[in-house]
């Protein structure tokens, strides 16, 4: 009965979402005040209607109810409580329903937060939504129903959730990955319902800033998170492989990278307008065409959903209709708009635009390294394969002058910039960087020219850059600790996420550098040094799971005599689908991880064991959380919120 | 990005533990390297060094048995390229069609810094307009204004 | 020009969508092979049944024929042996290349010929013996040479020994008839 009240519930939020897209839109050009006050109303209906459908489907999971073929093909009734919840949504059926679910979650919010706005914009930005809402809903109740039966023959017991999928990391990813993919609809809306208006001003793009920004947070931090849950979770140390899957949430980050910094200049500058609209409907445009990507099986990928041409050939349509529709608009309407500022070569509308290209240029570089092989096998021209080697030369070069123009850009003014002013603080910066970064090759004992010094320095420039500037920032109010109330979020925010980056440089060039891994063979009692550090195998059992069997390995870790940790790394066995995993042992520090992962059994009662040193590698997702924080301590900025103070003298 | 290595602070004992023993640091590196960049022509999308694929297992042992012999990085992946095509390999091949691959970012990134660099002088003996913007405070204002209005 | 410039997203948007269009409709999977007319590799293997006889390229030529690599560990060979047969009725001429797993020291015996030649004739007695002989890989060489990645797949060679097709998967009517069998109709013709 649930599943079917969930089915229903499903059905009424298609039914509300329909009017949602149809009444506003509609009331916006008859100029109907009352059709437009619909709108929010059909919002929140819609949006807990998909609450109900979706508390409908966790029941179903939390009950076995092994009828529901969703819940037969990726439960069981061992599996702990927990990932019987996550395994709502580890389907594509489920997972489709947490996507429509952010979907109108998000709707609901521009709901409850757009009191600010004119009615007229908020029906169309409400109408805009619902109509992409309709798109979905009506795709996951069609295309990918997740509450259909399979009665009257059912199984007694269900196929378990993918073992892959049963841990802490894929509770937390994909609802923060979704939230982010959806969560650029909104500024795709604003975007769209600027395009029908025809209204493009700095007002607007303050309304954009937040939204966009939200969203970019949460893509920042669910591909993070998914990143760290593949490093721990696959077995061989890898944090990011450039397979399909991750690109397609890469390529919709690195423009909504770009819009979060286009948006500061078409607010304080009131130009780059058609860009910003661009970019506004192209991060969204790249999560559809991502989503396209994961679920209709035209790229091959480890992470990829089971796959059906039909349901591609309606995400095809529905990317054709959303996406074509709205770039027709943005080629239509656009011509007439013309942005009204201008400035010198060194100024920071230009150090944005140069942000703005790179990144654009990382984005096509990833959406060729994506696309090309399909490409090149369409024009018959044969099977090609694209992944590290090419994706890491494009990144390496294009790394180098963007994080350059990074460490440049927060200080240089708007419209025009002097050279001399910043001479000597960039002396002052250039030498903490060399001393910063050979000082830490020099504590390492390993001062060459290599990669590591390479992403040091960059690092190292960008963070010390980014510190000083805040500094001479506050030192301008009069006193630094008279300044630290006075200077706004937003301009924390972003120094913050610049540290974050250079966080991250700094620790991917360390990681790819000193890694070590070694494959070894070994028995209880056995020790192996790596990196200076003494592993020794104190023993293996048999483990019994809820779910699964398997061995589980117990080693001691000593440095020069010390004891350092203990490390417990299992080989799992799990029943119902027949899947070997490797649960591996990590021990963590901000310097470095010891990666320890059990493999298969080998003559004379030993083991193979991989054992990694990977120097630095949490910096990786420490920079992502900067990143994260950065954005959140700018979406805290007083001048987004409805209360206006009236002086609020913004910087970046 | 190349493996820029050899990792002073990083001292081996115990060699003869090793699954796969080599003759020089060099030699470990180069397999590594190549089961990083080859690819498992039966998996869904990993390398042969993470799968444990049959197909992977053997390319790596032949990997292996290639390194030991001492050839070469290209000699590696002639053989196997020749054996399993161009798919096998992470690197594309560079000819008419991929050439753009690395062609169309840079012509991209040139194009669109040019058109900025242009845009800024075509617009600059223009100087009414730079009084159009809003400052941050005249903006506030603005917003509050939009919002006082009724629709 | 400034009017066309702002259509330009469209334009790449559509066509971007005619590759994803046609993208549906073909198996990402599916594969060039880097062995298509190029000879026979060299080899050197034992019959599988006979083990005194040795199998070589030069030993193969003079007619066209299918080379089939299977196991009995494979359930989706197992499951075209039955249609093998049929062709072989029809007289086409099929040799197998039988692709023996590795064994895990710790837990598998080691590698026995009488058994597997008992489970081979098991099976052929049981699902039908498509096979004019069984060539054995036991170390899967000749299968790495021919850049086989998983069983079933099939080969055709003509008389000279020259690769001339390489299916991935399994072998059907459907598959027959659309993709292999004008391949080998054209080269088995004099």
């Amino acid at each position: 009965m649930i599943a079917e009240a969930g089915q229903l519930a499903l059905t009424f939020a298609f039914a509300l979402a329909l009017l949602l897209a149809l009444v506003p839109l509609y009331g916006s050009f008859v100029a109907n005040q009352r059709m437009l006050l619909l709108a929010k109303p059909l919002a929140f209906g819609q949006f807990i209607f998909c609450l109900l459908a979706m508390a409908a489907l966790i029941y179903a999971f939390r009950t076995n109810d092994f009828t529901v073929i969703n819940v037969a093909q990726n439960s069981s009734s061992t599996l702990p409580w927990y990932y019987q919840i996550t395994a709502s949504f580890g389907s594509h059926e489920g997972s489709m329903l947490l996507w429509v679910l952010m979907l109108a979650g998000w709707t609901a919010l521009v709901a409850q937060y757009s009191k600010a706005l004119p009615l007229l914009l908020q029906g169309r930005i409400l109408g805009i939504l619902g109509i992409i809402c309709v798109g979905f809903v009506a795709f996951s109740l069609f295309m990918s129903n997740p509450f259909e039966r399979s009665l009257p023959f059912f199984p007694v017991e269900g196929r378990d959730l993918n073992p892959l999928l049963q841990d802490f990391g894929m509770i937390m990813h994909p609802p923060t990955l979704y939230m982010g993919y959806v969560g650029f609809a909104v500024a795709f809306a604003f975007a769209l319902a600027a395009l029908i208006s025809g209204r493009f001003d700095s007002v607007w793009a303050r309304w954009v800033r937040p939204w966009a920004l939200s969203a970019w947070l949460f893509l920042t931090l669910g591909i993070m998170l998914g990143s760290w849950w593949a490093y721990k979770e696959l077995g061989w140390g890898g944090w990011w492989f450039w397979d399909p899957v991750e690109n397609a949430s890469f390529m919709p980050w690195l423009a909504g990278t770009a819009l979060i910094h286009s948006l500061a200049v078409t607010e304080k500058r009131g130009t780059f307008k058609s860009w910003t609209v661009l970019l506004a409907l192209a991060a969204f445009a790249l999560s559809l065409v991502g989503a396209f990507l994961v679920r209709s099986g035209v790229l091959v990928s480890v992470h990829s959903f089971a796959t059906d041409p039909g349901r591609g050939m309606y995400l095809l349509v529905f990317l054709l209709l959303v996406v074509g529709g709205s770039l027709l608009l943005y080629g239509s309407r656009m011509n007439s708009v013309r942005s009204q500022a201008r400035y010198q070569l060194f100024s920071r509308e230009m150090m944005l635009w140069g942000n703005n290209v790179f990144l654009l240029t990382a984005c096509l570089i990833v959406f060729l390294g994506t696309l090309f092989p399909l490409f090149h096998k369409e024009l018959g021209l044969g099977s090609i394969s694209i992944g590290e080697p090419f994706f890491n030369q494009m990144f390496y070069y294009l790394t180098i002058p963007f994080a350059l123009m990074l460490g440049l850009g927060p200080w240089v003014r708007w419209k025009q910039q002097q050279l001399v002013p910043l001479i000597k603080p960039f002396g002052l910066v250039l030498i903490a960087t060399l001393m910063l970064a050979l000082g830490t090759l020099a504590l390492m004992q390993s001062v060459q020219a290599n990669l590591a010094l390479l992403g040091l320095l960059l690092g190292a420039w960008v963070g010390v850059s980014a510190l000083a500037e805040v500094m001479l920032r506050l030192k301008q109010f009069g006193s630094v600790t008279a300044g630290v109330s006075k200077l706004n979020a937003s301009h924390y925010g972003m120094t913050l996420a610049h540290i974050g980056f250079a966080v991250l440089v700094i620790g991917v060039a360390m990681t790819k550098t000193y890694t070590v891994e070694r494959d070894v063979r070994m028995q209880e009692g056995d020790t192996v040094t790596v990196s200076g550090y003494d592993f020794t195998l104190q023993e293996v059992y048999a483990l019994n799971g809820p779910n699964y069997g398997g061995e589980a390995a117990e080693l001691d870790v000593h440095k020069n005599g010390r004891f350092v940790t203990h490390l417990h790394a299992e080989k799992r066995f799990y029943r119902i689908q027949s899947t070997i995993m490797t649960e591996a042992a990590i021990h963590a520090r901000l310097s470095r991880d010891l990666f320890v992962s059990l493999g298969e059994a080998l003559p004379g009662n030993a083991w193979a064991l991989r054992i990694h040193v990977k120097p630095f590698v949490r910096w990786i997702w420490l920079g992502g959380l900067l990143m994260s924080l950065g954005a959140l301590v700018a979406l805290c900025d007083k001048k987004y919120r409805r209360k206006l103070t009236g002086n609020g003298e913004a910087h970046a | 990005m190349r493996l820029v290595l050899v990792a002073l602070f990083a001292s081996f004992s115990l060699l003869a533990q090793d699954i796969r023993p080599f003759d020089n640091e060099q030699q470990r590196q180069l397999f590594n390297q190549l089961t990083a960049e080859l690819r498992c022509p039966q998996c869904q999308n990993q390398n042969i060094a993470d799968s444990n694929a049959i197909v992977a297992v053997d390319m790596r042992e032949k990997t292996y048995q290639l390194v030991r012999e001492g050839k070469d990085r290209a000699q590696v992946l002639d053989y196997m390229i020749g054996r399993y095509g161009d798919f096998v390999h992470y690197q594309p091949p560079v000819n008419r069609f991929t050439l753009w691959l690395w062609l169309a970012p840079l012509l991209m990134l040139v194009l669109l810094l040019a058109v900025g660099a242009y845009r800024r002088a075509s617009k600059n003996n223009d100087d009414e307009l730079a009084a159009n913007t809003p400052s941050a405070s005249e903006l506030d204002t603005l917003i509050d204004r939009y919002r006082s209005k009724k629709p | 020009m400034r009017k066309v410039l702002f259509y330009a997203p469209l334009a790449a948007f559509l066509a971007l969508a005619l590759f994803l269009l046609s993208g549906l409709f073909s198996d990402p999977r599916e594969r060039a092979s880097a062995i298509v007319d190029k000879p026979l590799p060299e080899f050197a293997l034992a019959d599988l049944m006979q083990p005194d006889k040795i199998w070589t390229a030069e030993a193969l030529k003079g007619e066209t024929y299918l080379l089939n690599v299977w196991g009995v560990w494979c359930p989706t060979c197992n499951a075209e042996l039955g249609y093998l047969t049929e062709l072989r009725e029809q007289g086409v001429k099929i040799v197998g290349l039988y692709y023996e797993l590795p064994r895990d020291p710790a837990f598998d015996a080691p590698f026995d010929l009488s058994v597997l030649q008992r489970d081979v004739s098991e099976k052929l007695t049981q699902n039908g013996n498509p096979y004019q002989f069984n060539i054995l890989d036991l170390d899967r060489s000749l299968s790495l040479d021919l850049g086989v990645s998983g069983a079933p797949e099939t080969f055709i060679i003509d008389a000279s020994g020259i690769v001339r097709a390489h299916h991935i998967g399994d072998i059907n009517p459907q598959v027959w008839r659309a993709k292999l069998a004008p391949l080998y109709q054209q080269w088995s013709q004099p």
